[in-house]
């Protein structure tokens, strides 16, 4: 059978009077989930979607077809010029996309078939008896992706790219006490991962865990952020850096160009060739994905600008997705970091944020997987889950310090298609940062 | 498709496979978003098709799934699913338990008045522009929307138990909403918040009433620019129930979910604070709360024949008189808490991996109307509309903002305020329940976008609620 995307390709050819743009995608994972030292279930998971948006003038009309098949493309094609003239416009459309730039070949190994199910149970059995030692049992995922997609648009636009992450996540809980540390490796290459840097890393945390617990009132602290964390609070924080949240006029950005915003410490960039990150050939609507400066001393230098956008704001168009983050580093190592704290807390990982007032970067979220007290230059007490009420512009603009090693650190959305995206970001030094109440939970 | 299920399960009937399920389903989407009075984007995915196979060996769980159905495919999955058990259960140290349930077949078809996906086009585009051209943007409204979301899935389901079912059912999510703009600050209302999905066609965007209250968003998000902020430390507050299902959702919903107990969840969901010991003893909430999951109730989209690995839909009680009584389980897990399994294992799609997920998690209703209660709180607000939602892995602290809130004094609804924040902690927050509104209040309010497991799912599910007063909560936070 030929393939589908050029089979639709050949049909809407026919239709001149349209323009289009397609996206086929060939997606597998494999998935083990595991729990208290053991198996939860193993998933192996398969499918080929296509996509297509078409249009007429300014009117447009999309379709996915699961497990493609000339019959179904037959039949969504046929549906989508039946309604396509019927429908209202949109004045704003202009056209596809039209960069042709292709990114240079590189060869993707497919994880999935490299690190096989009885490789991951391995590794796995061997960290949980290092953990267990510790009176720790581990919980978390083992995943391979392996993707493969290819775009083609009515503007000679034909690119193909291969992805295959890996994301491994363990979390160590204490069997009585349920004190939680966590550790993580993502990339899509396998060599870079060290099982007993691994080991150490981990076993480190799960000493931190075998402190007293303590709770603390709410108030300011001065906060030793993860690299999870302050990867997860830029992450939040390029909502308002995208063309389209300005247009809705909820951009924290909105008129700040060139402004010094946050601290004269950072610097981000979103950067898809960072041979230790998930890398990136093309971003949104197939343009070539290269590093862009988002963030530079403090100074806001660049909104994430589609093609439809930049028609519609007239802002520069990059392509760019925020898919690949940066975070510089800094000149202090942790445990100096740490040493320089009087009384203070260290926050390992942050869980359920949500934006109160995007325009305001204000937000509420919690910590998790490890919370812990520093007093007098030391980890000394495990501190009970706490929640925080922020503006992440406050926060990355009370950076004290950024540590002088940064960390790839891997996150999955969970809502689509679980891809895999990868941020590097060193340890951060906060000061003032807003406690608001504790969980009184571990 | 029926014997074609049937045939795989006989298949799967070997030996060595303690139990084994298929789920197929075909699948209909289709969704329609208006921005700022355009059609931004209209686009539909039908008859998608996805068929999972999950096998027990050596006591572990293996599982494939995919969007093909092919005879070639089939053959893989069922390899891989075994194989992924095999390799499993040597990283294992405790078998799963899984006793035995007698076959149930099952059928269940629903209608809507409206069909969406056969409806007239031009109809069905032309409510929804004029909708999108009512809120455009005009004044200090910068920014709108109008979104439709129609959902139509056939799913099949079998079991080596003998156990079978075939449903097909129509979902609709509907939603409009204002952003208002003035000097660098944004508020923003939504109609009817954002719990506005239900089971039903596309009746549903007048059961809702969208064109009698876009006027209303349009006024309220414009007012909101002005509104003071909640200064008190401490109120009384009235909950409405787009939002009160929501807070049971995060703080009841989430929590009694009992994969949570033995971390089946902990890398991703979350834990919970329930433990074991407190069924039957622990003071979950005041005495007039009492909840219940209830899959037995087809005006839900938490309704099943049959869940996804066999179990009869069912109404539990969750929580009586305040006591928490029940948990939402698999059959694994109630096994493992000397409980009967409550219907509650769902896959959203055939090639996901069942988990334990809400249904219809319901509070029953008290009594009076939601006039009565205002005119019945000398001092406190009603709060509606969620706007921001967040809640420990523990599923303990909760914090939420609604998009406004009504300020009542002596029974009256005197202004509204901005932003008005409150948080807390389960327990203590349900146990300062002292009201709940009657039947006349009572509906569901359901959403398309509940996220668990991983690799991620997102289902389909509802609560039924009523307005409820709490006593005395924390609205304090300030940044």
């Amino acid at each position: 059978m030929q393939d589908p995307i050029l089979y639709l390709k050949a049909a809407l050819d026919k239709h001149p009077e349209l323009k289009y743009s397609l996206d086929e995608s060939s997606w597998q994972t494999d998935f083990l989930r595991f729990f208290q030292s053991q198996t939860n279930y193993n998933i192996s998971k398969d499918s080929i979607s296509l996509g297509a948006s078409l249009y007429k003038g300014k009117k447009s009309y999309g379709f996915g077809i699961d497990d493609p098949t000339p019959q179904k493309i037959d039949i969504a094609l046929a549906q989508a010029l039946e309604i396509i003239d019927s429908l209202p416009e949109d004045p704003h459309f202009v056209d596809v996309e039209n960069d042709l730039t292709l990114a240079p070949a590189r060869e993707v190994v497919n994880n999935i078939t490299a690190i096989p199910l009885a490789t991951k149970t391995e590794i796995l059995s061997s960290l949980a008896a290092s953990a267990a030692e510790a009176g720790f049992e581990l919980y978390g995922t083992f995943i391979c992706n392996h993707q493969t997609s290819r775009l083609i648009n009515s503007n000679g636009l034909d690119k193909c790219s291969t992805l295959s992450p890996i994301y491994l996540e363990i979390k160590a809980v204490h069997k009585d006490s349920q004190i939680t540390v966590m550790e993580t490796f993502g990339g899509d290459d396998f060599n870079h991962f060290d099982l007993e840097d691994f080991r150490t890393r981990l076993m480190r945390k799960i000493g931190y865990g075998a402190n007293p617990v303590t709770d603390v009132e709410p108030g300011h602290y001065d906060v030793i952020l993860a690299p999870r964390c302050v990867a997860e609070f830029v992450q939040y924080l390029t909502y308002g850096m995208n063309a389209r949240a300005l247009d809705q006029r909820s951009s924290f950005f909105e008129g700040k160009i060139d402004q010094k915003v946050l601290s004269d410490k950072l610097t981000i960039v979103d950067d898809p060739t960072d041979p230790e990150m998930i890398n990136r050939d093309y971003g949104s609507g197939g343009h070539i994905y290269r590093p862009l400066k988002l963030i530079e001393n403090g100074f806001f230098r660049s909104f994430i600008c589609d093609q439809y956008y930049h028609k519609k704001t007239g802002l520069p168009k990059n392509g760019n997705t925020a898919s690949c983050l940066i975070v510089n580093t800094g000149d202090q190592d942790l445990d100096t970091m740490i040493a320089g704290i009087e009384r203070g807390l260290y926050v390992s990982s942050l869980h359920y944020m949500n934006f109160i007032n995007p325009k305001e970067t204000s937000l509420t979220g919690l910590t998790r997987d490890g919370t812990f007290l520093i007093e007098n230059g030391k980890i000394t007490k495990v501190v009970n889950n706490l929640r925080f009420t922020e503006k992440i512009a406050r926060i990355l603009d009370n950076i004290q310090v950024l540590e002088n090693r940064a960390y790839t650190i891997p996150f999955s959305d969970n809502y689509g298609s679980f891809d895999i995206e990868t941020v590097k970001a060193p340890h951060a030094l906060i000061k003032k940062f807003n406690i608001t109440s504790s969980t009184k939970t571990i | 498709m029926e014997q074609k299920i049937k045939n795989l399960i006989s298949r799967l009937s070997a030996p060595d496979v303690d139990f084994a399920d298929i789920r197929i389903t075909f699948t209909d989407d289709e969704s329609i978003y208006f921005e700022n009075g355009n059609l931004r984007g209209y686009g539909s995915s039908m008859g998608s098709p996805a068929i999972g196979i999950r096998v027990l060996i050596n006591g572990c769980w293996g599982f494939a799934g995919s969007k093909d159905l092919s005879d070639a495919t089939i053959d893989r999955l069922i390899k891989t699913a075994r194989g992924n058990a095999m390799q499993g259960s040597k990283f294992q140290k405790e078998a799963v338990s899984f006793p035995a349930l007698d076959p149930t077949v099952a059928e269940y078809h629903h209608t809507p008045e409206i069909n969406p996906f056969t409806m007239p086009k031009a109809e069905k585009l032309d409510f929804l522009s004029q909708l999108a051209t009512a809120i455009k943007p005009a004044g200090k409204i910068v920014h709108s929307y109008v979104e439709a979301e129609f959902n139509r899935q056939e799913r099949y389901y079998a079991n080596t138990e003998g156990s079978y079912s075939y449903s097909t059912v129509f979902n609709t999510l509907p939603l409009m909403s204002v952003i208002a703009a003035d000097s660098g600050q944004i508020q923003s209302r939504t109609w009817p918040g954002h719990m506005s999905a239900g089971r039903a066609g596309f009746e549903l965007f007048y059961a809702q009433k969208f064109q009698e209250n876009t006027e209303r968003i349009i006024k309220e998000a414009t007012d909101l620019l002005k509104a003071p902020v909640i200064t008190d430390e401490r109120a009384d507050i009235i909950i409405g129930g787009g939002h009160l299902a929501l807070q049971l959702h995060e703080s009841v919903g989430h929590a009694t979910e009992a994969d949570r107990i033995f971390g089946q969840e902990i890398s991703y969901a979350g834990k919970t604070f329930i433990k074991p010991w407190m069924l039957g003893k622990f003071q979950y909430g005041s005495e007039i709360l009492n909840i219940y999951s209830d899959s037995t109730d087809p005006r839900g989209m938490g309704y099943h024949p049959l869940d996804d690995e066999g179990v009869p839909g069912k109404r539990v009680e969750i929580i009586k008189n305040g006591i928490l009584m029940d948990q939402q389980t698999s059959r694994h897990i109630a096994h493992k808490l000397g409980l009967e399994p409550s219907s509650n294992m769902l896959a959203s799609y055939g090639d996901d991996f069942p988990l334990v997920r809400m249904t219809n998690l319901c509070i029953a209703p008290g009594q009076g109307s939601l006039d009565e209660l205002i005119a019945k709180t000398e001092y406190g607000y009603l709060l509606d509309f969620t706007k921001t939602w967040s809640i420990d892995d523990n599923r303990n602290n909760f914090q939420f903002t609604t998009e406004i809130g009504y300020k009542i004094e002596s029974g009256r609804i005197t202004g509204i305020v901005k932003e008005p924040t409150y948080y807390g902690l389960t327990p203590e927050f349900w146990n300062a329940c002292d009201a709940i509104c009657g039947e006349e209040e009572w509906e569901y309010h359901s959403t398309f976008h509940c996220g668990k497991g991983e690799p991620g799912q997102v289902m389909k599910l509802s609560h039924g609620v009523a307005p409820a007063r709490f006593k005395n909560i924390n609205v304090s936070v300030k940044m």
